[in-house]
């Protein structure tokens, strides 16, 4: 699950507010979710814990999403790149850029069809009425963002050929 | 033949290097436009994104992740080879077998096969070489035993394939632990046949005292606890799975705390490193969901049932055809895109056969882990051989051999025995 690799140095690069919001986020579900714990073992239950962890939980997926756009982490099979020579692996990871363009900008496009649909109905969490509006822009940026970088990243790979 | 082309379609994405999730996310909205027609299509995508970022199930996944990352930064890593080494590691074999309890303790932490085999192999390594055993026993016993990590709980396969296949999480992770017990066994009798045969491939050390033993075993006993506590509170119904992440995660702070290992570049190391990987695995999910939900529209898992309702023989001809099926994928696929790809075909057909989906669950794990160690792609004994660089691929592949034929053996078994898989959660009322 982890991905523990103790000759990993990934980790030491600079982190901006990104890293801040997701780690926020995080932090946060596992204490809310520890509390929610504790609290209904002693008997004093924590109401609308779980609508909390889902919103915390939201950040931190969708900041961690766009983070590992930025530092290229995506999971591939690199079968054939590891054995063929540097144009042809440069052609491949263009392609690559570019479907994943369209891919996320689907997802943003869907995204941002089902928050407008829903913009109107005043959605909310039943607990907490956690209004949903600004959790279902969140989504959308995200993945608008990750379009965005991944168009970054052909361009420049078609700069970089020229 | 929309489905027989989509799948086709994304093994020439994957093998193109595209990214997984990326691969099947298209494949999935693409064939979804050609369906259904292009607004259901983009809907839908969007509403499995908002779905599965604010699924407050998946909240278990980033919360292990980040117990992971602080018990590895509070050196609980080499806790559990040291102990066993302690233990076990005069005897003849003794640092394989440790190497293989090291694999089992420090797997239920980090939950990665890939993390276990570079972990204990930077350890179990230098010390198997030092004590003058066989290259090919001490490489191909920790390729072996980093496969350990995926099977047993927490488990990151298991919880990617608990939300792909909308099964509970906690039930997987209970139904994980007695195959998990026995795959560590079938590991540990392999390396002791093996010094029986050729004992001179691993000579006998002198004794650990019982000071030394103790210490070691007082070591490994706070890290040792808290997994004890997150598996219990699973299987005893203490916790939901994410309460236990949660708890877990707690706890190895607190551990990181004990240990004088808590400080502000660790918490921020062990974050970030737990973001990136969360951020990988979202994305594999959100794609693999897309996919699956195009996989059942197009009805392509009716077409393979009744293929092998063809063949006649019943549900066990069935899951040889699929084990072969899978052994043969997971030679050119890499595991996660193997399992991601086969579950939105294979389980519809499992539930028809009358067979348990949390069955199909650790069966398909243990299918994904033997592609780990076995050649062409063999992801692990790459890892080893990147610690290892004096000892030839062909004798890392030769040293795992039998570990591969103990593989077959506990897989047999898993088919012919369900209730390997099934009897610990009914046992327990889950």
């Amino acid at each position: 699950m982890a991905d523990v690799n103790p000759q990993d140095s990934r980790h030491t690069e600079a982190r901006g507010p990104l890293f801040y919001i997701g780690a926020a986020g995080l932090l946060l579900a596992m204490a809310v979710e520890a509390v929610s714990v504790i609290g209904r073992h002693i008997g004093v239950p924590l109401l609308g814990a779980i609508e909390i962890i889902q919103s915390a939980i939201l950040l931190t997926a969708t900041a961690a999403m766009v983070s590992t756009t930025i530092c290229r982490a995506h999971a591939r099979v690199t079968l054939l790149a590891d054995r063929v020579g540097p144009s042809a692996r440069g052609a491949l990871k263009r392609i690559s850029a570019l479907l994943s363009v369209l891919f996320f900008a689907g997802l943003a496009a869907g995204s941002l069809w089902l928050t407008v649909d829903t913009w109107s109905e005043f959605e909310e969490s039943e607990l907490l009425h956690i209004s949903f509006r600004p959790l279902r822009l969140v989504s959308f940026a995200g993945a608008a963002v990750i379009a965005a970088l991944f168009l970054r990243e052909l361009f420049r790979r078609t700069g970089e050929r020229r | 033949m929309s489905g027989t082309l989509g799948v086709i379609a994304l093994l020439v994405l994957l093998t193109l290097g595209v990214p997984i999730g990326v691969a099947m996310g298209l494949v999935g909205m693409v064939g979804l436009m050609v369906l259904l027609g292009p607004e259901p299509a983009i809907v839908k995508s969007g509403v499995v994104l908002f779905e599965t970022v604010s699924r407050y199930e998946l909240g278990v996944l980033p919360l292990f992740l980040l117990m992971a990352h602080l018990c590895f930064a509070a050196g609980a890593s080499r806790d559990f080879f040291d102990a066993a080494a302690r233990m076990i590691g005069h005897r003849r074999g003794g640092l394989a077998l440790a190497s293989i309890a090291g694999c089992a303790g420090f797997g239920a932490v980090s939950g990665s096969s890939l993390a276990t085999a570079a972990t204990i192999g930077l350890i179990g390594l230098p010390e198997m070489k030092r004590r003058g055993y066989s290259d090919a026993l001490a490489t191909g016993s920790i390729a072996a035993g980093g496969t350990l990590g995926s099977i047993i709980p927490p488990s990151g396969a298991l919880i990617v394939f608990g939300i792909i296949a909308e099964e509970s999480i906690g039930k997987l992770f209970t139904a994980a632990i007695l195959p998990g017990i026995t795959q560590t066994l079938f590991y540990m009798i392999t390396i002791v046949l093996l010094c029986r045969w050729r004992p001179s491939i691993a000579p006998t050390a002198e004794r650990a005292s019982w000071a030394e033993r103790r210490a070691a075993l007082l070591r490994v006993s706070d890290v040792g606890g808290l997994i004890l506590v997150v598996l219990a509170g699973i299987a005893f119904g203490w916790f939901t799975p994410t309460e236990a992440a949660s708890v877990g995660a707690v706890g190895s702070l607190a551990l990181c705390a004990w240990r004088r290992a808590l400080s502000r570049t660790t918490l921020m190391n062990s974050l970030a490193q737990t973001l990136r990987t969360t951020g990988m695995i979202y994305v594999v999910i959100v794609g693999a969901l897309i996919f699956s939900v195009f996989m059942s529209v197009t009805g392509l898992a009716a077409q393979v049932e009744a293929l092998m309702a063809g063949l006649g023989g019943g549900p066990i001809v069935a899951i040889i055809v699929m084990t072969v099926l899978l052994l043969l994928l997971g030679s050119v696929l890499d595991g996660l895109a193997l399992m991601l790809l086969t579950t939105p075909i294979l389980l519809p057909i499992i539930v028809n056969l009358g067979l348990s989906p949390i069955w199909f669950g650790i069966y398909l794990i243990r299918t994904m882990e033997i592609g780990f160690v076995h050649p062409p792609i063999g992801i692990n004994l790459y890892v080893i051989q990147g610690i290892a660089q004096d000892t030839p691929l062909t004798r890392i592949f030769k040293g795992v051999v039998p570990f591969l034929a103990a593989d077959f053996v506990h897989l047999s078994f898993l088919i012919a025995v369900p209730a390997l898989a099934l009897a610990l959660p009914a046992w327990l009322g889950q």
